[in-house]
Order: structure tokens, then C-alpha cells, then sequence
């Protein structure tokens, strides 16, 4: 498959460098991952797999959190995962030294060239774990840094930096808080939100849209990761405001680059006879335009 | 070709007869890739060198467009996986205009794969393939768990005989019949298959199965039933070729959570003609191409250099 940066997706094995706790049930997981690391995007998916296991079986899909060059070239994939399931438990016991069989880059990316209007101001919101995609493309959409380039030209994709970039990160309870430093160093405005209270402002994420679009400088578009209800939520809230939206779907996946049929979503379409078809979230996303997607049918 | 002297002496596992024959069909080597785990090929252009499979069979055509079930259409268990995808695909037209074309560029055998509801619309599909270039052979997925709609043709001897002959009627190409497990006996259906006119069979599809979530007191799958697959049904499929082939006149092509060269080779001994890599296209997606390269070494192992020579070579004990 074709990945937005013109590179077939393609099958690595690459040995853990390290598997650093860094929030309540949550690990970055950095991984020597050379090929791979020189073709991913932010917004992409690796599909990650210890080697040599039938159980659990599956590989599970992980966003791209950054890359880490040696002496200018990338060479590992970083991923952070939240300890969800039999897969994430398995990797969290991974110390450094083993195999792991990964395939990616795959899927889409968030719209890197927004219109002049679109990039007056992006709001970027994250719910929980939903919140991996990010760092990399902040770096990439305000030029700190590349991804993709190609090795021989030197290419890279175009990107549109937008005037204001300004994140909302939602998690449960402040123990949950993941790689807020590392996103505090690119210097965009942060705002945080705790069901609870234990940290920033309590409630749901969404309030930073709501309350963002009331002032002076309000939002004009919207990028958003997180559980499918915040999802749906930022979409409706996006739509009432006329801002054009932006989700990236998780959804459960056998395979990750199109074969298996298992992580589809529903999608509008005039031409078929319920009004929405399924769409492969791994091949035709994660990322669609909120507008695009048949919430009722989720 | 021949296994000379002078390539033993060299240690040379070079020169080695892959080839097999399914009735009329003719394949380079034994390892196809099954339908429902490989897409339409063109997903896993990056992982796979085309010329070097034996043959592709895609995803499952129906006559209509159909949407399929509704999500979670997977669940893992232990060491296989639950589908119930309920054979989501755009319809033949859709293939013959939109797939086809990109399969038969590819340099090697591909296998169409049909369902119907009704046995008026297997022979409709057959006769729609028939008269399509690129499709070296038809399987008749008789047996997808998944479509409650649809009939389950493959459980019983008669309704199998019965949409494999009027099949036949509408086809010179090789014709497969996929049969499943989740039967009694697989070899009157298998003998059915034969006397309705089948030059091959393909066996098993996924069997039947559940996963529940006991806190929430509900069938984890959309569809409350999916089909088990991978590493787990290795030992139901193996033991489903063994018997059949015992019984049945047929070629038969093994599928069922083969995950290694050792599998492939166990099928090829239990009276398997080929096999078709499934679920670990989808956890291993370079595989089946690696499993062509490490069969003549598997060969050379048992000092043999033709998989002709092995299949159906089962001793008893």
C-alpha cells in the first residue's frame, strides 16, 4: 500500500532499545527501527508484534509518536501505549534486547497543508491515549523538525505551518498525564482537563473547544484523537461552530493494511443504498473529516 | 527437473520440483494465500513478491454489493482469532471492473472466490467469471459461517452435489469446492463435491465459535458467532485432510493456522496437494513468500526434491 509519503509500507524487525513507564499504566516504547523510522509521518501507524509468540497472536496498531535520529538519520520509532489489554500487558514487560516484528508506515495523516484560513488557528484535542499522534506532528506543522524525507532527493512533504497552534489533552485523572513536557517544549499553548480535577481544568476536553471558540482568536480547524464518544462530541461541537474537523479512529484491527476487513467504520455514501458504507479505518483512515462519518451508525 | 548427483554433492537445494497439480490447474508450487486474508492483493504489494506465491485467492464475491456485520467483527483468543466480517465486498461487477484488472497483471494463478445465497446464484457468478481473462480457477466458498442469510450449502452431501454440478455446467475452468469443518464427517460432503463434478477441494473454512464478555453478559462479536482461525484449528484442519484424503479421489489444498515451513510440509504428508496461508497473512504479512523460499530446504531435509513425491506419503503407526 501507498502511504501518503509516496513509501509502500514494508515489514521490520527491530530489537527494543528501551520501555520507559511514563504515566500511570502508560510506556514509551522506543524501538531500533531504521526503515521504517526514515518512512513514517505523524498521523501513520505501526503495527507492532513480539516475535515468535502465537499468544497472543494479533499485532496491535500504534500511532507514531516520534522518531530519533543518530547523527541526522532516523533510526528508531518511538510509540507510547496505555496497558489496555493481553497485547499492551505483553509489551509492557518487554525490558530492552527482544524482537519485536512491526509493519507500517500505514494509514493517512491529519491534512498537513490547511488552508490560509483553516491555519489561523488549529486546535488540536486529545483524549487519554489519544494523545500519541501529536508531538510529532506540532514538531512537523511548526517546522521543528521532518519526517519522511526522502533519502536520496532529500524531499520531504509539504507542510502549511498555521499561524496559532493550541492543544487540549484530556485524561481521566492527573496520574494519567502523559508527555506533557514533551509537549510543553514545542511551545504551543497547552490546556489540560481531568475528570476529576486532579490537574488543569475539571471536565471533558471538548470544554477547550467550547470555551476557545468564544474568544477573540477562535479556533479554525480542529484535529482530534481519542475514545470514539469525545470523538463524536468534538465532531457535533465542531459542526455547530461551522470549524472544519478532522478525527483519527481506534478501532480494533487484525491486520493493519487492508486484508482482514476487521476495523471499518462507518462512512457517508450517496451511492450505496443504506446512504454510508464501511470504510477500512487502516487503509482509507485513521484520519477522515469529521463531517464524513455516519456517527449514528458508530 | 531432475535431482542430480552433482547438485547433492554441491549441497545445492536449487534444483527442486515445486509443482503441483490441482486437476487442471497447474501451480508453480504448493502455497496459495486463502481468501478473506489477503484483500485483493494490491494491500500487500509491499510485504509480498507476487511471482513467487503459487497462487492468490481473493476476498469471497457475491452477486450483490453486501456491507457485512456490524463491529467488533474480530476478537483474539488463545493463540487464533474469531471473524465474523459477514463477506463485506462491493459485488461482482465491482470486481470484474475494479480488482480483476489489478490481479491479472500479476504474475501468478489466481483463484476467484464466489458465495451465493440461492444455488441459481453460484451458477451466476461461475458464468460471470467464466467468460473473465485472468481467473485460472473458481472455489466455491460453501461455508461461510458468517452470513445468516445465506445457506450453510456444505452441511449436508446433497445441497453440495447440487450447487457444485450446475456450477460445473457453466465452467471449463478448475472448479474447488471450500468446504467446513463444522460437520459431522467432512467426507460424504467431500465425495459429494467429487460427484458433483469438483476438480479440487479446499479444506476447512473457519470453525464455528463465540467469545463472551461475562461482566457485560454479551457475545463480544457483532454477530454473536464468528469463525475461529489460526495456530489454534491447526490440529482440526490436519486431521480433516488426513481423513479425507484416505477417502476422497480429490486434490485437496490445506488451510488452517499454518504458521510455518513444518506446517506446510505436515499438510503436504497428510494427503494435502498445496496449502493456503490464512490468518498469518494478517500477524506475518511477509510469510507466505518466505514459506516458498524455505520449502526446498524442508525437501532437502527428508532428502527428497520434489513435493510430488511427499504428498499423501502419511505413514500409519
Amino acid at each position: 500500500m501507498i502511504s501518503q509519503a509516496g513509501d509502500v509500507a514494508i515489514q521490520e524487525s527491530g530489537v527494543v532499545m528501551e520501555n520507559v513507564r511514563i504515566a500511570r499504566g502508560t510506556y514509551r516504547l522506543r524501538i531500533d527501527l531504521p526503515n521504517i523510522a526514515a518512512r513514517i509521518l505523524p498521523g501513520q501507524f505501526v503495527m507492532v508484534r513480539i516475535a515468535g509468540r502465537t499468544d497472543p497472536l494479533l499485532a496491535r496498531p500504534f500511532a507514531l509518536y516520534d522518531t530519533v535520529d543518530e547523527a541526522g538519520t532516523p533510526r528508531a520509532v518511538d510509540i507510547v501505549y496505555l496497558v489496555m489489554g493481553r497485547g499492551t500487558q505483553a509489551l509492557s514487560a518487554l525490558s530492552g534486547g527482544e524482537t519485536l516484528e512491526l509493519w507500517g508506515p500505514l494509514g493517512n495523516t491529519f491534512p498537513p497543508e490547511l488552508t490560509e484560513d483553516q491555519g489561523r488557528h488549529l486546535l488540536i484535542l486529545a483524549g487519554g491515549i489519544g494523545q500519541t499522534p501529536f508531538v510529532a506532528l506540532i514538531k512537523e506543522l511548526l517546522g521543528l523538525r521532518r519526517y519522511g524525507i526522502h533519502q536520496e532527493t532529500g524531499a520531504g512533504r509539504v507542510v502549511n505551518r498555521p499561524r496559532k497552534i493550541t492543544v487540549g489533552y484530556g485524561v481521566r485523572s492527573a496520574e494519567f498525564l502523559a508527555g506533557v513536557d514533551d509537549f510543553r517544549a514545542t511551545g504551543i499553548d497547552l490546556h489540560i482537563t481531568t475528570e476529576d480535577g486532579s490537574a488543569g481544568q475539571r471536565g471533558f476536553v471538548t470544554r477547550v473547544l467550547d470555551e476557545a471558540s468564544t474568544t477573540s482568536d477562535p479556533p479554525t480547524a480542529v484535529f482530534a484523537c481519542g475514545p470514539e464518544p469525545m470523538l463524536g462530541a468534538v465532531s457535533t461541537l465542531a459542526s455547530e461552530k461551522g470549524i472544519p474537523c478532522w478525527v483519527s479512529l481506534e478501532t480494533k484491527m487484525a491486520c493493519g493494511y487492508g486484508v482482514c476487513f476487521s476495523c471499518v467504520c462507518p462512512v457517508n455514501d450517496v451511492a450505496s443504498e443504506q446512504g454510508w458504507d464501511f470504510r477500512r479505518v487502516c487503509i482509507e483512515g485513521p484520519v477522515f473529516p469529521a463531517e464524513t462519518i455516519s456517527w449514528p451508525n458508530m | 527437473m531432475p535431482w542430480t548427483p552433482a547438485a547433492r554433492r554441491g549441497g545445492s537445494i536449487s534444483i527442486m520440483d515445486l509443482e503441483v497439480s490441482i486437476g487442471r490447474l497447474t501451480l508453480p508450487n504448493p502455497i496459495l494465500v486463502a481468501s478473506g486474508t489477503f484483500g485483493y492483493a494490491k494491500e500487500s504489494a509491499g510485504f509480498v513478491d507476487f511471482s513467487k506465491l503459487g497462487g492468490i485467492v481473493p476476498k469471497t464475491v457475491t452477486w450483490e454489493p453486501r456491507i457485512g456485520n456490524r463491529t467488533p467483527r474480530i476478537v483474539e483468543t488463545a493463540s487464533g482469532m474469531l471473524n465474523a466480517i459477514g463477506l463485506d465486498n462491493d459485488g461482482i461487477d465491482h470486481f470484474l471492473r475494479v480488482h480483476l484488472p489489478y490481479l491479472r497483471k500479476l504474475p501468478t494463478s489466481i483463484i476467484a472466490n464466489v458465495a451465493g445465497r440461492t444455488v441459481e446464484e453460484y451458477a451466476a457468478l461461475v458464468t460471470r467469471l467464466n467468460g473473465a481473462e485472468g481467473v485460472d480457477a473458481i472455489e466455491l466458498n460453501l461455508s461461510c459461517p458468517n452470513v445468516s442469510c445465506g445457506i450453510d450449502f456444505a452441511i449436508n452431501p446433497e445441497s453440495t452435489e447440487r450447487v457444485i454440478s450446475l456450477a460445473r455446467r457453466e465452467t471449463d475452468k478448475p472448479l474447488l469446492a471450500k468446504l467446513t469443518p463444522n460437520v459431522t464427517s467432512v467426507a460424504p460432503i467431500a465425495q459429494a463435491a467429487a460427484a458433483g463434478g469438483a476438480d479440487g477441494l479446499t479444506l476447512i473454512n473457519t470453525v464455528v465459535g463465540t467469545a463472551i464478555d461475562w461482566r457485560r453478559r454479551r457475545p463480544i462479536l457483532a454477530n454473536r458467532i464468528g469463525g475461529l482461525s489460526g495456530p489454534a484449528i491447526k490440529p482440526i484442519a490436519l486431521r480433516i485432510v488426513m481423513e479425507t484424503a484416505a477417502k476422497v479421489d480429490l486434490p485437496i489444498i490445506g488451510v488452517g493456522g499454518i504458521g510455518s515451513i513444518d506446517d506446510v510440509m505436515e499438510f503436504l504428508v497428510a494427503g494435502a496437494t498445496a496449502v493456503q496461508i490464512g490468518t498469518a497473512n494478517f500477524y506475518d504479512p511477509g510469510l507466505a513468500t518466505r514459506l516458498v523460499d524455505e520449502l526446498p530446504g524442508a525437501l532437502a531435509a527428508i532428502e527428497e526434491n520434489s513435493v510430488r513425491r511427499i504428498i499423501g506419503t502419511l505413514e500409519r503407526n
